[in-house]
């Protein structure tokens, strides 16, 4: 992510209490601006249209779709984001950049046939609904997972206003479009969510297609096996399948959930709670991001460039006490501001819930869920810290323990009755950041080590 | 592999560094030579070279009393074998004991050096605990703290490396190294190194040949060496006063304490000539292990040249040797000046490849024509010696560094006097060693180092009184029958093989 950093840097250069704020908004909406701005428009989009789609039920069949969706696109491409990330960022290191477009068009192409075949697999073995709306969903994972791999490119790029604008776009044109598409009820809806993802993920591509040249239309370096690491494959994997499985659990244990479409169940009681939770972790994103790609990154370069450069060892050692700082610093930083978010949120959560016009019967779970997200913003942020260490088995480890926890935990709490809902979530985070700052501290200590007796040449 | 091991195949093993089979030179010959003189004996040879690229093709061909070539190369060292396992917990006294011997500054005492020699000979101590252990990070960078002046880590980090992993590489390298009676190495440095190993191993007989000082002749490189900036990069350029001197105290100190072990190893400590002999026990050698083995001539192969020899004394003076600086042959030219000066009818012949330093080459022959030597001097390019021998009335010799040069024994076995500067064995060859051998008389005159005054005196007083002339060129004939024939030199090495083979 170095052209953020670079731009975030040149704003907190101005040095003023406006600046700084300008710099966090900015990040908070470039870490989490896909993610959130998906949640904020999809329940838009719902909450427009519950007044125009009759019955609303089909709303709730909508927002079920899309969750659906979101997840499995997800959980098919992380790995492939991570594996891609990777390889682009090791092929601009290289300055090859003639590269990157035809590797892009490369694996879109690949995902295109993944996503689709299984699309059409899934939709008709699985669903008896009308046509029009397999089709739809299936337009809709097919973009979608194509998106997830394009946006990988957006923190790469320089152009943030444009980037700004171009979400702003996409999701206005899917609310919009939803609000002129709502007569045609359930499809009309669909076509409106894929009318806005079509628009971002095509107007991104236009925007990588004019930044890169390319010689050849489409290539496939991406899957010669001395330039990628395969591991990160299921690194993505696994965290997106921790992410989600608690949520599935709850779909398909039959005394937390219901029938909503086809095969299609869900939990409003677990999903609705966890959904609005998300949107409060912004604020330790926005931090989150401003502190790593800034501080830490800055000084994880001047560290390197220190060991390449022929540097004493005493002389090392001090810059990695800074970087060691740096890191702490960010993580009581991104606690701080989360925290404080998680206390005002706990303050306002009653009228809050109370205003939206859902039952306060769900506010132990949404407290437990809040608690949740924002050490997930601390295990996004380790996580981030360890690729930039190029400690891909920690990752991995994590990654992988966090699912099997998550899905463990979330079994127990379901045995265990309604007030553990959630804890299962929470704890197995929990239990990953812990083991994760055991890991950043031993990874630090040996870091000299590591980088000299162990790194192959 | 048992079956091997069970009986030696081989009656002595050679250890050879960038030699034979793979590069010609002075030493590969005398190898060959060796093999070939000692038919009855069957070797086994373990070759080390540098780089693999380096020895493209093999340049002498293998008699068929060699069983057994093993090669090793260095560059392989400090590539880890395995990246992805975890490392072992090595022993961290074992890799404190490496440093201390190798790289501390203060002089390690025997036993240190007999308890790591065991520690590697064994393969307790293994490439990968150098590599990747722990402890050997800790040992490394703790000797950075204390002792290193020079302020790039990596700098060091990497010459200590390219130091220790070549000896545990060849450790490793040298277990599939079939079992022989008698080790053998022809120069200490990792050659050298690799005999204590194997000796420590095989429980046999190790004998040491020098033809030069390894440790001095790489004290020369080291001082000369631009590969030390370079290797590590740019980085080491804005220090390099400061730097590169450190790195290059380390690798003296390396080559000093591997030479050192050797000495100490060695069972016969065999020098060409005298000088080297007392060099190498101050270099450390116990003087009772040390002896002289001179190198010899076939001197059969000589009697025509001698017979080709018409009566009377030549007025020609011939330098035979690569035209290059360190054969000095611009004092041979105004040594000459003062020649034809006194002998008009003399002539001066320069006799040898001009290809190796065309600069060199070109300087010579402008200071031959402001010297006015044209047409008394000429360049005759490189010729058959055995034909060009009998025509000179004298040979010269002005290097500035030689070791046993066999041309001076050729010039004798050809009836030809020599006039050389003081360099290697040059005195003990032509005023001889021992008291016999002085008694012999002269066989010309040793002149000291780049005098073109006593060089062109010494030939004027040769050519000038043939007296003078037939006493030297008797006494260089009776030397070089006596003490300096390939059969004396095979027949010293065949009984010091016997003795040793008995021994083990």
């Amino acid at each position: 992510m170095a052209g953020i950093g670079f731009e975030l840097r040149k704003i907190l250069s101005r040095d003023s209490y406006t600046a700084t704020l300008h710099a966090y908004v900015y990040a908070g909406l470039i870490s989490s601006g896909p993610w959130v701005l998906s949640i904020i428009s999809v329940m838009l989009v719902g909450i427009i249209s519950l007044g125009l789609v009759i019955p609303n039920s089909l709303v709730g069949q909508f927002l079920v779709t899309v969750t659906y969706l979101m997840a499995t696109s997800l959980i098919l491409t992380g790995g492939l984001q991570l594996y891609f990330t990777r390889f682009v960022s090791d092929r601009l290191f290289e300055h090859k950049y003639e590269q990157i477009l035809p590797n892009l068009l490369g694996i879109l192409l690949l995902v295109t046939l993944a996503a689709g075949v299984l699309g059409i697999i899934v939709l008709t073995v699985m669903f008896d609904q009308p046509l029009i709306y397999r089709v739809l969903v299936l337009s809709n994972f097919v973009v979608l997972c194509n998106l997830w791999l394009v946006i990988i490119f957006l923190s790469g790029m320089k152009a943030y206003n444009r980037i700004l604008l171009v979400m702003l776009v996409g999701y206005t044109l899917m609310v919009a479009s939803a609000y002129v598409l709502s007569f045609l009820k359930l499809p009309g809806l669909l076509l409106a969510l894929l009318i806005g993802h079509s628009a971002l993920l095509f107007l991104f591509l236009y925007d990588i297609l004019r930044e890169y040249r390319a010689e050849k239309l489409i290539a496939f370096d991406f899957l010669d096996r001395r330039q990628v690491f395969l591991s990160l494959l299921a690194t993505g994997f696994f965290y997106n399948f921790g992410i989600w499985i608690d949520k599935f659990l709850f779909w398909f244990n039959p005394g937390t959930s219901n029938i909503v479409i086809g095969p299609l169940r869900a939990s409003i009681l677990y999903d609705l709670p966890i959904f609005l939770a998300y949107l409060a972790i912004i604020p330790g994103m926005a931090v989150f991001l401003v502190r790593i790609e800034t501080d830490f990154a800055e000084w994880y370069d001047r560290l390197f460039r220190a060991i390449r450069d022929g540097e004493t060892l005493q002389h090392i050692g001090q810059l990695k006490t800074e970087m060691t700082l740096s890191i702490r610093q960010g993580l009581l930083e991104i606690c701080k501001v989360q925290g404080l978010t998680v206390v005002l949120l706990f303050l306002f959560a009653p009228r809050l819930l109370d205003w939206l016009g859902i039952s306060s019967y769900y506010l132990p779970l949404f407290y437990i869920d809040l608690i949740g997200v924002s050490i997930q913003v601390v295990f996004m942020a380790l996580l981030n810290v360890f690729f930039y260490l190029d400690k891909r088995t920690v990752v991995l480890e994590l990654c992988v323990l966090f699912a099997v926890l998550n899905g463990g935990l979330t079994l127990l709490s379901m045995y265990l009755g309604p007030s553990f809902f959630g804890y299962g979530f929470t704890l197995s985070l929990l239990v990953c950041v812990l083991l994760g700052l055991h890991r950043l501290s031993t990874a630090l200590e040996d870091l000299e080590y590591d980088t000299f007796m162990l790194s192959a040449r | 592999m048992k079956h091997k091991e069970a009986a030696p195949v081989a009656d002595i093993c050679l250890l050879l560094e960038g030699t034979w089979p793979y590069v010609r030179g002075g030493v590969s010959s005398w190898i060959h030579q060796m093999i070939l003189g000692l038919p009855e004996l069957t070797f086994s040879v373990m070759f080390i070279g540098g780089q693999r690229s380096a020895y493209p093709s093999r340049r002498y061909e293998v008699p068929s009393n060699v069983l057994h070539i093993e090669e090793v190369f260095l560059e392989d060292a400090t590539r880890p074998t395995n990246t992805r396992a975890a490392p072992r917990v090595a022993d961290p006294q074992q890799l404190l004991d490496l440093y201390r011997f190798l790289h501390h500054p203060d002089a390690p005492e025997p036993e240190l050096g007999e308890r790591l020699l065991d520690c590697i000979a064994q393969g307790r101590l293994s490439l990968d605990d150098v590599l990747r252990s722990r402890a050997s990070w800790e040992v490394l960078s703790e000797g950075y703290r204390q002792h290193c002046a020079d302020p790039s880590f990596v700098n060091y980090f990497w010459t200590l490396r390219s130091m220790q992993s070549p000896l545990l590489m060849l450790a490793e390298a040298s277990r599939n190294m079939p079992q022989a009676r008698v080790l053998h190495s022809i120069s200490t440095g990792y050659a050298g190194l690799l005999g204590c190993i194997l000796k420590q191993r095989w429980n046999c007989a190790y004998l040491l040949s020098e033809h030069g000082i390894y440790t001095k002749e790489r004290k020369i490189d080291l001082a000369q060496a631009t590969w030390i900036a370079e290797s590590s990069g740019q980085a080491l350029n804005r220090s390099l006063d400061a730097g590169s001197g450190y790195i290059r105290t380390l690798w003296i100190r390396f080559f000093e304490r591997i030479g050192q072990l050797t000495y100490n190893s060695a069972d016969n400590i065999i020098a060409l000539y005298d000088g080297n002999r007392q060099r190498q026990i101050k270099d450390g050698a116990d003087p009772a292990r040390t002896q002289v083995i001179p190198n010899g001539i076939d001197l059969p192969q000589w009697s025509r040249a001698l017979e080709a020899r018409a009566p009377g004394i030549a007025p020609v003076v011939g330098l035979i040797g690569r035209v290059v600086p360190i054969k000095d042959v611009k004092t041979f030219l105004r040594a000459m000046r003062g020649v034809i000066s006194a002998m008009p009818q003399a002539e001066g012949w320069i006799v040898g490849p001009e290809e190796e330093d065309p600069e060199y080459v070109s300087e010579c022959r402008s200071l031959m024509a402001s010297l006015g030597l044209e047409g008394k001097v000429h360049f005759l390019g490189f010729q058959r010696i055995q034909d060009l021998l009998p025509k000179l009335g004298l040979m010269v010799l002005t290097s500035i560094s030689e070791a046993q040069p066999l041309v001076i024994l050729e010039a004798w076995a050809a009836g030809t006097p020599v006039v050389s500067s003081d360099v290697g064995s040059c005195r003990e060859l032509i005023e001889g060693g021992s008291a016999e051998d002085r008694d012999l008389g002269l066989a010309g005159k040793v002149v000291a180092i780049a005098d073109p005054q006593a060089t062109c005196a010494a030939i004027l007083e040769l050519l000038r009184s043939p007296r003078r002339w037939q006493a030297a060129q008797a006494s260089g004939l009776l030397r070089v029958n006596r003490y300096y024939t390939e059969a004396l030199m095979l027949q010293r090495y065949r009984d010091l093989y016997k003795a040793a083979m008995e021994n083990s």
